[in-house]
């Protein structure tokens, strides 16, 4: 039980960490992560630079900052969006049923058997590049888990008592679905979220990575990945490995919260904790 | 029996088609016409249409997608403009190496779960356990393209232990004769050992990256059911007729933990079989994974659209084989 505490309060700090990184990063470390300065190109990390400088000079910790605030963003956004369109898929899917319920579902499948970058990389560059379609691209790729999830949320709910109950004694139909059906598959809609938050952040990253979604001056943490990809082999290791400890430590943890917030919501699957 | 055999076939013919042609779609849909690639920005519309004639874009979208299906089955994948070749060519090119990785990444992410579950759950050892627990976590929180670039600093520029980026095998060496086109097996038919220990050098790297994910998935869900199974009776009466621990475990828990493990294992198999895009870019690897996206980034779709057939059929025919093999190890669902 200390164990778990520990697990969470740490996690707990490194993700306030980075939130204080996102925000508050240009006002007590105000430099700006796109000035150029070519008199202290790929400096080692020093007190000057703690993460040491770039190719043209530029400040990564600055960058780190700024890329901070945009992985988080994105991963907030999509995460949210996401699990309002899957919610939404799902609540009608799991309500109405019968053929409805059958032609989503049997859609939400086939974009399971996507390879999930692979579609979320056609989207982006269909939809034209930048950060806003990498965005929706890796939202709609995380549609269908919250889709299928809080359907089946839903077929399960409505079988219960307390909804014969509120049947029984006049409920309409909305007032069923808003005060009785949603509010109890909000908990599941949270933990599925906190768990794919880690995937939205990675996703984003990967597409960076490769050279779409975030175009190359902005420092997000995947473009940083790759620029720093050159340097690597040349002893230049720390542009492209801090970014990387901070993907890490935001998956990382929101995934430990998200297994506790599980544990917490389903006390019989203790043992799966990890 | 034959019901459940028959309404798996169609279910899984179903995902591969609903697949298709959503991609189909989808890739239709996409602004930009393909005919106009083809021909260039300057041509007349005359020439345009006669492209779009040529290529069958004219006819509604359900005799497009039924004409590319059809051709598909019988070779026929399309032809890439990017690269100038037929997209089959192109795949039988790239395919052996991307297969070659992810099996070897497979075999890494499988071993290190199996064994490091075991001893995380090796009567009560907190630091182990906590090594474990956190192994996984960090396997799945990485990047693997990032991981890859710490491998590469680490064990290649720092310590020179394994080869760097850009290719399969040092170039003094003459590549075996083809015959599965899985260098390091063809290196083991032909004998040379050198050739073989040379190809198993350069995956190491590569092969850790892209099984890292897989592994800390693999090794958390073999270790809860580990301890589930363990505090079963069953096994309290196997301990009680005298066998010691590591029989009972190996022998006897092991084998009912591996259930979900099997189906999870067939999942990612699949996925590692067709090619990591983010690891092969990083190790410069020639596989099927770093051509997709240089399809995808020149908008060249006949390849991605090829891609994600061969990854359709790939996941269900390995799940296919998964539940097969569940009937090996668990006699309960023969029946």
């Amino acid at each position: 039980m200390l164990r778990s505490n520990f697990d969470l309060s740490l996690s707990l700090f490194v993700l306030l960490l980075l939130a204080v990184l996102a925000l508050l990063g240009p006002v007590f470390w105000p430099v700006d992560p796109l000035a150029i300065s070519l008199r202290e190109t790929l400096q080692a990390p020093s007190l000057a630079h703690p993460m040491g400088t770039d190719h043209i000079g530029r400040d990564i910790f600055a960058r780190f900052n700024y890329g901070a605030k945009i992985s988080l963003t994105v991963g907030i956004v999509v995460v949210v969006t996401g699990a309002v369109v899957g919610g939404a898929i799902g609540l009608v899917s799991g309500i109405v049923g019968g053929l409805l319920d059958n032609a989503l579902m049997r859609f939400m499948d086939a974009i399971l058997a996507f390879p999930p970058l692979i579609l979320a990389m056609a989207v982006t560059v269909g939809l034209g590049g930048g950060l806003e379609t990498a965005a929706l691209g890796i939202m709609l790729t995380s549609v269908p888990y919250y889709a299928r999830l809080i359907r089946s949320d839903v077929i399960r709910i409505r079988r219960l008592p307390f909804v014969e109950a509120a049947v029984a004694s006049g409920a309409g139909i909305t007032r069923i679905i808003v005060r009785h059906i949603i509010p109890h598959t909000v908990s599941t809609l949270l933990v599925q979220a906190a768990a794919l938050f880690g995937y939205s952040v990675l996703a984003l990253a990967a597409l960076g990575f490769v050279g779409l979604g975030t175009q190359v001056p902005t420092p997000e943490w995947g473009v940083m990945i790759t620029e720093g990809l050159q340097y690597a082999l040349t002893g230049q290791w720390w542009i492209g490995v801090f970014p990387g400890f901070g993907l890490l430590a935001a998956v990382a943890a929101t995934s430990i919260l998200a297994d506790k917030a599980r544990d917490l919501l389903d006390p019989r699957g203790q043992y799966t904790q990890l | 029996m034959v019901h459940s055999i028959l309404s798996r076939l169609s279910g899984s013919l179903a995902a591969i088609i609903g697949a298709s042609a959503i991609a189909f779609l989808f890739l239709r849909v996409l602004p930009g016409n393909p005919a106009r690639l083809i021909v260039g920005p300057l041509a007349s519309e005359e020439t345009l249409h006669a492209q779009m004639e040529r290529m069958g874009l004219h006819e509604p979208i359900y005799v497009q997608y039924w004409r590319y299906m059809r051709d598909f089955v019988t070779g026929d994948w399309g032809f890439s403009y990017g690269a100038g070749q037929p997209v089959l060519v192109q795949f039988q090119l790239r395919f052996p190496a991307s297969i070659e990785l992810g099996i070897y990444a497979f075999i890494f992410a499988f071993l290190a779960a199996v064994v490091l579950a075991l001893l995380a759950t090796y009567r009560h050892r907190p630091v182990m356990d906590a090594t474990v627990r956190m192994l996984s976590i960090f396997g799945m929180g990485m990047p693997p393209f990032w991981l890859a670039l710490i491998l590469l600093v680490v064990f290649h520029e720092a310590l020179g232990m394994f080869p760097g980026p850009g290719a399969q095998l040092s170039r003094a060496l003459t590549p075996p004769p083809e015959v599965t086109r899985l260098l390091t097996i063809d290196a083991l038919i032909a004998g040379e050992l050198r050739t073989f220990a040379n190809a198993f050098q350069h995956l190491v790297l590569p092969a850790i990256a892209l099984g890292m994910l897989p592994f800390g998935y693999l090794v958390r869900l073999l270790r809860a059911n580990l301890l589930d199974v363990r505090n079963e009776p069953f096994i309290l009466v196997v301990r009680s007729k005298g066998i010691g621990y590591w029989a009972a475990t190996v022998r006897h828990a092991l084998p009912n933990a591996f259930l979900p493990t099997l189906t999870a294992s067939g999942m990612i198999f699949a996925q590692l079989l067709g090619g990591s895009v983010l690891v092969e870019k990083v190790f410069n690897w020639p596989g099927i994974g770093s051509l997709v996206v240089d399809s995808i980034l020149r908008k060249d779709f006949a390849v991605v659209q090829a891609f994600i057939i061969v990854s359709a059929v790939l996941y269900v025919f390995i799940n296919g084989l998964v539940d097969l093999l569940y009937g090996i190890i668990d006699p309960r669902v023969r029946g």
